[in-house]
């Protein structure tokens, strides 16, 4: 479970109190993408391939919101997870989120291509967590 | 608000103009450019966007927002915003697809109108960096159009 507090600065209209969807969008691919990270022992870069996010509701004004994820399936190229946001009702979720990351080795080199087991250039897949 | 700063634009046929009206947006960096009739939103590269450091590439999930703060502006764009009984258009999902890791630069991102109906709208979006035949990734949309 993960938690975006309310800051002013994520509001759609000033004085809303409401959380941008892209926000909550961004809060999400984060959530899912630590969810994915969290299933291995090793160091893992995680990069997302695909993220859905389907919303139910407009977040409750000056709440922050939670996500609660859960990891579907651990495959040998990609990760399966799932995660629900809440607002202050912490019943009815106010989004719904699927998203398939892929990971690999973490490597620590400072520009270049990170190669991965194969050898190929994995430099262009993907899109970082 | 949104309507009526857009409004204001639809004259122009150029322009470069900051989207500080929505704080969300100002915090992204997100403006909108218009350029041979075509509205672009962009989002001006800054370090905190940065997901990963090691080689630096952008957070998925800003990109995932310029998407969606492009097929918003497109669709609000297109309808006529001088009707009252119109109302503000509600996102209901959005599918992206990742495609390449996204540099430590200006983002871009154009919206296409697939369909408009009654109720809803369908909504297709592709964000680019140096070269717009190599996009970063793509997304299909969905917007309720009444309440």
């Amino acid at each position: 479970m993960i938690e975006m507090p309310f800051n002013p600065e994520l509001e759609v209209a000033k004085g809303s109190g409401i959380i941008a969807n892209g926000a909550i969008t961004a809060f999400l691919d984060t959530a899912l993408g630590a969810a994915a990270y969290d299933q291995f022992e090793t160091y893992k870069k995680i990069v997302t391939l695909d993220l859905r996010v389907d919303y139910f509701e407009k977040p409750a004004a000056f709440s922050s919101v939670i996500v609660k994820t859960r990891c579907l399936k651990i495959t040998e190229q990609a990760v399966f997870v799932q995660g629900d946001a809440f607002s202050k009702d912490e019943t009815t979720p106010i989004a719904h989120a699927v998203a398939v990351f892929s990971y690999e080795e973490m490597t620590t080199s400072v520009g270049g291509t990170s190669k991965d087991s194969d050898g190929k250039s994995s430099g262009d897949v993907g899109q970082i967590l | 608000m949104i309507q009526d700063f857009l409004t204001k634009l639809k004259n122009r046929q150029e322009f470069d103009q900051s989207l500080d009206i929505s704080p969300y947006a100002k915090m992204m960096g997100f403006r909108l450019m218009r350029e041979g009739g075509e509205l672009t939103t962009v989002m001006k590269f800054n370090a905190d966007l940065v997901g990963s450091p090691f080689p630096p590439a952008l957070h998925g999930g800003t990109i995932a927002s310029l998407l969606e703060m492009a097929a918003l502006m497109q669709l609000i764009w297109t309808i006529d915003m001088t009707d009252n009984r119109q109302p503000f258009p509600k996102t209901i999902d959005v599918t992206i697809d990742y495609l390449r890791s996204g540099k430590p630069v200006d983002t871009y991102a154009r919206a296409k109108v697939f369909r408009r109906g009654r109720r809803f709208a369908t909504l297709h979006a592709e964000a680019w960096q140096a070269d717009q035949k190599k996009p970063i990734a793509a997304a299909m949309l969905h917007f309720q159009m009444i309440d």
